[in-house]
């Protein structure tokens, strides 16, 4: 038994337009807004920043989408002959399908995870909805011989809840589950939804479409099909997330063994002939060779590591040559059918729609090698351009024949209205040229736009593996020119786009690109776009040191809502390794000899270890080449005379204050400009335990970027000691020396660490020694700029305290013992202990936001060997 | 400041509005009503007074305006054979330049079809003049920008 189909129902009461009433029409035209909506986006995602995500997912999740819905519930009602819903349902169910949709897209452009969840669940939820209408349709009556539709359809739309429901959860984030995840993803949607609805639609839309009849036979290979199909797409999508090659691989054979059995009934006897025949043909063929190129990529690959990269390549070739394509050769047979009302509006409508459809045809399937073989740019950007310009010259038909239909409930007929031709052509060869000129302006790197900036330049490498950013914090001074050389260890294509909107392309396996930041001045955030990346945690901060200081001080987490209580030296790593060949500042205080102490102090400019594995430019005083932080001890008895010769060789002006000197500050403490000489003189008159630093304004600054030192006087009674260590105490404040952000901590107290001798955690990485018994003394000078020191030795007590001249503790005085050495900015003293026994023994500023952050070191008592 | 260079961006500027607006006004606002109220012949013969005027305004005035113009302004930007090439406003300008010449020719090939009696052929290549020009214009905002930089 064969038969021509007719695919307008018979009228139903109440008909206003079209044979499904105005509902319909409005629907169609919803599928072409969002067919528009994906061409304006493919073309200008770029520029407003947006992932290509969402001009696919307007694509598919849109236009496609809404049109399976409309037509599918269409075919089973004409075909099976089952009444259909009321309109006011219809238009509901779609409203609320389009929200969903339109959430979903949102939040994954905006980057609100909840809401792309959202949109993501409310379209299962709208699918099962949809599955279980379809499926109560036929229950009411009979289905007859075009009953296998529904089966399609059900099993289309049980693809989609799944697809919908994974596509959700990657969204939301799904960290190691993500590649797994999101290649079911893809392959439920456009292999299950996409696939199953259009395969099953061709078996009958290829036969009235090519004016062929229906037989029993292709009826029967319908039937056949499906189980074929389904159970390779199940096949696939377990393998996939089983992570099993030769599963994935047989189940899309299987599936491809089904697109066979579906062509082979349907092979037309003649040459097909008009705009639809060609474009669902050519549709059919591109669905059948991706997915046989998908198996066998992913066969030679050999790991489903790698099936993120094959289906990236495959999924240009789904989107434009099977899907767009076959939205469109759908719409060129459909749309009249809904549109006009009569035969002679049916084929004016066909004629309109048929405009230049040999040259859009052409250009459709031209742009999918182009964008598929991963060809060197611009051919990409020209295939997706042609695509979009063929996608783009339906879209003007369409509109121009649905529009006056939607507004006046009919097509105005009017043949006598003589129209010059030329309209389309002229468009389209405006738009290619212009598209041309574009793709020639905005090729190669605008070097306008990077012209060389003076600031330093730092480049970090950069890796995207396992779902993250390495590193994912990268620190640099204020002012630095960053640029990141970016890899894509992974399968799956990454790329990184900064907020400021700079972005590398989207990057496969083993490919490396150079993303230029440009001077960085406060914290910039980068992510991959891919959707659910960022979600999924592939996030970057980069930071200049000062940034975080500046949240308020109650914040206990960043913007990335890592905890940040150890804030202060978020920007330091105190564990790491010193850079190579780093030398720790000798603790140790030289013994005095002389009584006239004749230094030459000059003030220079050092890059010096200021915390492990991590140098910046400091301001210091040297007497012998290269400078220290703190510069050279000076040591003497009372009564010794001190001449010191300042030589500035840096080029802002510097000064000097020793504490240890009495006189008239208005000379000897005057600020000298470079390349000036000053000598200063003085008796120690006291002794004790004094400080030095540069006396120019502002002194906070030059005592913070490392301008001090210590002078220690010994008391007349001192005895010796078998080991006498000197630590200057001072704050660590990362950064350019003068620059804003450093300026701004400084003025604000927010350091960002605490240290001994010029760096912090120096002694963690190389401890002082001693033996147990010995005596020990620790000279002290709090250098500042700002905080009070609390010194302590963890597992000893002093039973010496010196402070600020005064002995505040004596051996002798052995009922009690000291356990801190107290000093206000600027104070020193000294104490003395012995350790009772081997072992390692912590030393620290015991307000422990200092020590925690620097202000720490380690005294390793070992056994004597005699 | 109000300079001499102000005056040529100008001139450059006012070529363009007209340009491209007189197309956009012909085509948008002046077609759609003459189809309609106008008999055959009266369409005819207002079209080809309109086509006529706006071939002679574009040879006389707008072509030497922006020719002029155009290379004042690209001397004074220091643009030479070589920076045409070079990424960025150098490349841009060239872009804009070939689309300028296309869409030249394009109206050019309108006039011919429009004497041959070829109103398909005639209407595709003005609409592709139309478009084209509007590609200039975005290419021109582009340069503006790459400047700015």
């Amino acid at each position: 038994m064969t038969q021509f189909v007719d695919l307008i129902p018979p009228p139903a009461r109440g008909r206003r337009s079209g044979p499904r009433g105005s509902v319909f029409v409005w629907a169609n035209i919803v599928v072409l807004g969002w067919l528009a909506l994906a061409v304006a986006l493919l073309a200008v995602h770029d520029v407003l920043g947006l992932p290509v995500w969402v001009a696919l997912h307007a694509l598919l999740l849109g236009a496609v989408t809404n049109a399976i819905v409309i037509w599918s519930e269409h075919f089973v009602v004409t075909l099976c002959r089952v009444p259909g819903p009321p309109p006011r349902r219809l238009a509901l169910g779609l409203t609320v399908l389009n929200l969903f949709i339109t959430a979903a897209l949102i939040g994954v452009a905006a980057d609100a995870t909840v809401v792309a969840g959202a949109g993501g669940a409310g379209v299962a939820v709208i699918a099962t909805v949809h599955t279980i209408a379809l499926f109560r349709m036929t229950r009411t009556a009979l289905p007859g011989r075009f009953g296998y539709l529904v089966g399609y359809y059900t099993a289309a739309s049980a693809a989609l809840v799944l697809g919908a429901l994974s596509g959700a959860a990657l969204a939301i984030g799904a960290a190691q589950w993500y590649v797994r995840l999101w290649t079911a993803h893809v392959h439920l949607t456009l292999l299950g939804w996409v696939g199953l609805s259009v395969l099953g639609t061709l078996f009958t839309l290829w036969p009235t479409t090519t004016g062929t009849r229906i037989t029993d036979s292709t009826l029967t290979a319908a039937r056949r099909a499906l189980p074929t199909l389904a159970a390779g797409l199940l096949a696939a999508v377990a393998g996939m997330l089983t992570a099993t090659v030769w599963v994935t691989v047989a189940g899309l054979l299987c599936y491809t063994a089904g697109i066979v059995l579906t062509i082979i009934p349907l092979r037309p006897a003649t040459t097909p002939h008009g705009p639809a025949a060609w474009m669902l043909a050519a549709a059919t063929a591109w669905l059948g060779i991706s997915v046989l190129l998908d198996a066998v990529r992913l066969l030679v690959a050999g790991s489903v590591e790698d099936l993120p990269g094959v289906v990236t390549t495959v999924m240009p070739v789904l989107a434009v040559g099977f899907a767009a394509q076959v939205l469109v050769g759908a719409l060129t047979k459909l749309l009249p059918v809904v549109l006009g009302r009569g035969p002679a509006e049916h084929r004016a409508i066909a004629d309109i729609l048929a405009r230049g459809w040999q040259l859009r045809l052409i250009a459709a399937n031209l742009a999918v090698p182009l964008v598929a073989v991963g060809l060197p740019s611009p051919l990409p950007q020209l295939g997706w351009a042609l695509a979009a310009l063929s996608v783009a010259t339906f879209l003007v038909l369409a509109l121009r024949v649905a529009i006056p239909v939607a507004r006046r409930g009919a097509f105005p007929l009017e043949p006598a209205q003589k129209q010059a031709h030329g309209t389309t052509s002229g468009v389209l060869a405006g738009l290619i040229a212009v598209a041309l000129a574009v793709a020639v302006a905005g090729s190669g790197q605008d070097t306008t736009a990077t012209a060389p900036v003076s600031a330093p330049t730092h480049t970090v490498e950069v890796t995207l593996t396992g779902m993250r950013v390495h590193p994912d914090t990268v620190d640099v001074p204020a002012g630095t020119r960053l640029v990141l050389r970016v890899t894509n260890q992974e399968a799956m294509p990454h790329d990184l786009r900064l907020d400021t909107g700079q972005h590398t392309p989207r990057l496969h396996h083993g490919e490396t690109a150079l993303l230029d930041v440009g001077p960085v001045g406060e914290t910039r955030h980068a992510w991959c776009t891919v959707a659910g990346h960022r979600a999924a945690g592939m996030t970057m901060t980069i930071r200049t040191p000062s940034d975080h200081q500046h949240t308020t001080p109650d914040s206990h987490s960043d913007d990335n809502g890592n905890n940040s209580d150890t804030a202060p030296t978020a920007g330091l790593d105190l564990a790491a390794d010193p850079t190579p060949g780093w030398v720790p500042r000798d603790a140790t205080l030289a013994p005095t000899t002389a009584t006239l102490h004749r230094i030459e102090l000059r003030a220079t400019e050092q890059d010096l270890e200021v915390a492990p594995g991590r140098r910046e430019r400091r301001w210091t005083f040297a007497d012998t080449s290269p400078g220290t932080v703190p510069g050279p001890t000076l040591h003497g008895r009372v009564g010794d005379q001190f001449e010191i010769t300042l030589i500035n060789d840096t080029t802002i002006g510097h000064g000097m204050d020793f504490h240890a000197s009495a006189l008239a500050p208005d000379g000897p403490m005057r600020t000298i400009g470079p390349g000036e000489r000053l000598v200063y003189r003085f008796t120690a008159t006291r002794a004790g335990a004094w400080l030095y630093h540069c006396s120019t304004m502002p002194m906070s600054q030059h005592i913070a970027n490392g301008m001090y030192g210590a002078v220690i006087i010994d008391p007349p009674d001192l005895p010796a000691v078998d080991h006498e260590y000197l630590m200057v105490s001072s704050q660590l404040y990362l950064g350019a020396p003068g620059s804003d952000n450093q300026v701004r901590k400084i003025q604000a107290g927010q350091p960002d660490g605490w240290m001994f001798n010029g760096m912090a955690a120096q002694y963690d990485h190389a401890p002082l020694t001693a033996h147990p018994g010995q005596r020990i003394r620790i000279w002290l000078v709090n250098a500042g700029p700002g905080d009070s020191t609390a010194f302590h030795v963890v597992g000893a007590q002093f039973d010496t305290v010196y402070k600020e001249g005064a002995r505040l503790l004596r051996p002798s005085e052995t009922a009690g013992g000291a356990q801190v050495l107290d000093l206000a900015p600027a104070q020193g003293g000294f104490v003395e202990l012995t350790f009772p026994e081997p072992g390692h023994y912590p030393f620290v500023d015991h307000d422990m936001r200092h020590a925690e952050n620097g202000a720490h070191g380690l005294f390793t008592v070992t056994e004597q060997h005699r | 400041m109000i300079d001499i260079w102000t005056i040529v961006r100008f001139l450059h500027v006012l070529g363009a509005i007209i340009w491209v607006g007189g197309q956009l006004t012909i085509t948008i606002v002046v077609l759609p009503p003459v189809r309609r109220m106008l008999s055959a012949d009266d369409r005819a013969g207002m079209l080809r007074t309109v086509g006529k005027r706006f071939a002679i305004i574009t040879m006389a005035v707008f072509l030497p305006n922006q020719v002029t113009t155009g290379v004042l302004l690209a001397w004074q930007h220091g643009v030479t054979w070589a920076t045409l090439l070079q990424p960025g406003y150098g490349r841009i300008l060239a872009a804009k330049l070939l689309l300028f010449t296309l869409v030249m020719v394009a109206a050019a090939l309108h006039g011919i079809a429009q004497a041959r009696h070829q109103p398909g052929k005639a209407r595709a290549a003005s609409i592709t003049a139309l478009v084209g020009s509007l590609g200039v214009i975005l290419l021109a905002t582009a340069l503006a920008e790459s400047t700015a930089h």
